[in-house]
């Protein structure tokens, strides 16, 4: 028998040694127990669709170097670049809000980083986010975002990811958010790419949210065909607090998102709207996962995948109510959409409910586009190309009007748009 | 301006319709009746272009045109509609948004400049209260939880805002009690007009007493089987269709 693959140990040599003292070590710490770690295949079961996307050549070893900065700081709007996983501070324009600190991982002192060093990876279920621990042996960069009880920042803080692929390499990027109680925050991430070379993208974000507070995530990935990304998001929920996350994502040689969620206070809340398109030979993995483990809570989840040409689309949603999380509410709705013969899609609802008196319900849909309402459509005059696109984004128009930032709706749409471009040929 | 010869068409290797000839010049109302599976839909769902329906033989013509040779959404954009027997629900599209999309691909096709959304807001409302549909039904998703009358209302609506030559009208009081049969009405006998043709398919002659046709045809079987004036509704109406040699029952069982 063949042994299994592990990770190459090309990908322990972290670089950058900007870092105070106790995250490098944690770094260190955290790279010695990946030796010799297995990579996940096909036998894996959250990677049963995915491991064989997942090329984990030498040549992405290396940290993609610190870009130069190709964009000047916005003149409005609050924001924070990413460059190569690495904070370029002329890029960025802070928000000066009582209560809030916006701090690089290297601007931390030894005291701040020690204490970051013992939370980092405590939202996550580390077992099931592989790739994640990988973040957290090679982070060159972070950003901490703190806000302190009753702290409120109205306007959303765009986080950019930008990076540059011109040569091969990865990049680690990783936030890091404490939302004291009845805090505020919505938190916008984008993932843009430029350059041609084969890179990952391996990013971590993970949410402490304290009692009252309200989060929201927002998550737009759109990185070019020559990147992989994989991202582990991580959010535990105490007492009457409240996370929305809105993710849009489109297709590329691999993208994964893992979402896991806690809801450890009683009367926390979640509601989790996720939209993908995929085309071409493109592969998207997203895999969530709701822990109620106090009672009276209640969460709400609903994914649309829309999979063109040849392309393969995944999800899996587990909702996992403890013993103790009675009168828990939970909902979860996939439906999907193929858009061609060759498109494929897998969905698996995954319900493991150990209390008794808890609502949970759960529906998964695949279909076409329905010929009798495109017939309805034609017969009135309208393209066939235009009906396609009516029918298509009425598929997912729910979730995308829902977003609250009108600029990540509109780049989604720009972007949706061209995907409609390319999908359905012009009569 | 429509002329149909010889049409046979079937469906799923089924032959429904076996050689229709019917001729309707600008400005005339024809209605088509006749018993359940006797061709009327399918006459109905061919002339708009349904593929799910081959035509085996004959040929239709609009205006001298081939019709049969144009794709679904060119017919619309020379004239044809057709307003549904059972309009179909599309949720996520606002009703609002599909007819402006319908409009300006009309409007396009005839080298008009579109209308933008305040401009069609405003036709849009105008229309709605013609045919007495609250405008905040613009709002929402095609047809979504319409009732029937309001789906029929929604079809005339349409064909109000289209303009189109030939409008073809598949059962469109079915479904409609007394007041909303009155409101569709009106609505069809407002579309009546020297340079467009109507033709209705109905079951039951009722509709018939609020829009008077010009000329009656019974479809049975597959063919007409008979022609004439407005009196050969009321005809059907009276003796049912048994005096013409068509048992109700069979003609469903046949097809």
């Amino acid at each position: 028998m063949k042994p299994a693959p592990t990770l190459s140990s090309a990908f322990l040599q972290p670089s950058g040694n900007a870092l105070p003292g106790p995250l490098l070590s944690l770094r260190e710490q955290r790279g010695t127990a990946l030796v010799d770690m297995p990579l996940p295949t096909r036998k894996t079961e959250n990677w049963k669709y995915s491991s064989k996307h997942l090329k984990l050549s030498d040549k992405l070893a290396t940290n993609l170097p610190a870009g130069s900065a190709t964009t000047s700081a916005a003149e409005d709007g609050y924001r924070v670049v990413f460059r190569n996983g690495v904070i370029d501070p002329q890029a960025s324009r802070l928000p000066q809000v009582d209560g809030l600190t916006v701090q690089r991982f290297a601007d931390l002192s030894d005291d701040e980083a020690s204490a970051l060093a013992g939370r980092l990876d405590n939202t996550l279920d580390t077992n099931a986010t592989q790739m994640a621990r990988l973040n957290t042996a090679r982070f060159e960069d972070g950003l901490l975002i703190t806000l302190k009880p009753d702290a409120v920042l109205s306007e959303p803080l765009f986080v950019i990811h930008e990076v540059t692929a011109t040569a091969s390499g990865s990049a680690f990027p990783r936030i890091y958010v404490d939302a004291g109680r009845h805090s505020q925050l919505t938190l916008v991430e984008e993932y843009v790419s430029s350059g041609d070379q084969p890179v990952m993208v391996d990013t971590v974000t993970e949410f402490m949210v304290a009692d009252g507070a309200q989060i929201t995530s927002i998550r737009l990935t759109a990185e070019d065909q020559n990147v992989q990304h994989i991202g582990a998001t991580g959010v535990r929920q105490q007492r009457s607090s409240r996370f929305e996350s809105h993710c849009v994502g489109f297709g590329g040689p691999l993208r994964r998102h893992d979402l896991q969620l806690r809801l450890e206070g009683e009367g926390a809340e979640c509601k989790l709207n996720g939209v993908v398109v995929t085309q071409d030979k493109q592969h998207y993995d997203n895999h969530t996962c709701i822990d109620h483990v106090a009672a009276n809570c209640n969460s709400e989840e609903t994914y649309r995948n829309i999979a063109a040409a040849e392309s393969h689309a995944v999800f899996n949603g587990r909702i996992h109510i403890h013993q103790d999380a009675q009168k828990s509410n939970a909902d979860m709705n996939n439906k999907n959409l193929l858009l061609s013969t060759g498109a494929e899609i897998d969905t698996k609802p995954e319900l493991e409910i150990y209390a008794d008196d808890v609502k949970c319900a759960h529906g998964a849909t695949i279909g076409q586009l329905d010929e009798t309402s495109l017939f309805y459509l034609v017969s009135r005059g309208i393209s066939r190309r235009e009906a396609n696109v009516l029918l298509t984004m009425a598929f997912i128009n729910e979730l995308v009007t829902q977003i609250p930032v009108e600029q990540v709706r509109d780049s989604a749409n720009e972007r949706l748009n061209r995907f409609f471009d390319d999908t359905f040929e012009e009569a | 301006m429509l002329s149909i010869k010889n049409l046979h068409a079937s469906v799923e290797g089924k032959e429904i319709l076996k050689g229709i000839n019917l001729e309707i010049k600008a400005g005339e109302v024809h209605a088509i009746m006749g018993p359940n599976g006797s061709g009327k839909s399918t006459l109905s769902q061919v002339l708009a272009g349904n593929e799910a329906f081959e035509v085996t033989e004959g040929e239709v013509t609009l205006n001298g045109e081939n019709l049969l040779d144009l794709e679904t959404e060119e017919r619309a954009r020379e004239g044809i509609f057709l307003a549904f027997q059972y309009p179909v629900e599309i949720p996520g599209v606002s009703n609002l948004q599909f007819l402006r999309t319908a409009v300006n691909a009309m409007r396009t096709h005839r080298g008009e400049p579109e209308m933008n959304a305040a401009e069609f807001m405003k036709l849009a409302k105008e229309v709605s209260k013609q045919v007495d549909l609250d405008p905040a039904f613009l709002k929402r998703g095609v047809n979504e939880g319409f009732s029937g009358g309001e789906k029929k209302r929604n079809e005339i609506m349409q064909a109000l805002l289209l303009q189109p030559k030939l409008a073809i009208l598949d059962e469109t009081d079915s479904g409609l009690d007394i007041d909303a049969l009155k409101v569709v009405s009106d609505g069809v006998n407002a579309l009546r007009a020297k340079d467009r043709a109507i033709l209705m398919v109905t079951h039951y002659q009722r509709l018939l007493n609020h829009i008077v046709p010009d000329y009656v045809h019974v479809l049975a079987g597959g063919r007409i089987i008979k022609s004439g004036g407005r009196e050969l509704a009321l005809e059907l109406e009276e003796r049912g269709y048994g005096w013409l040699g068509i048992k109700e029952d069979e003609a469903a069982a046949a097809n």
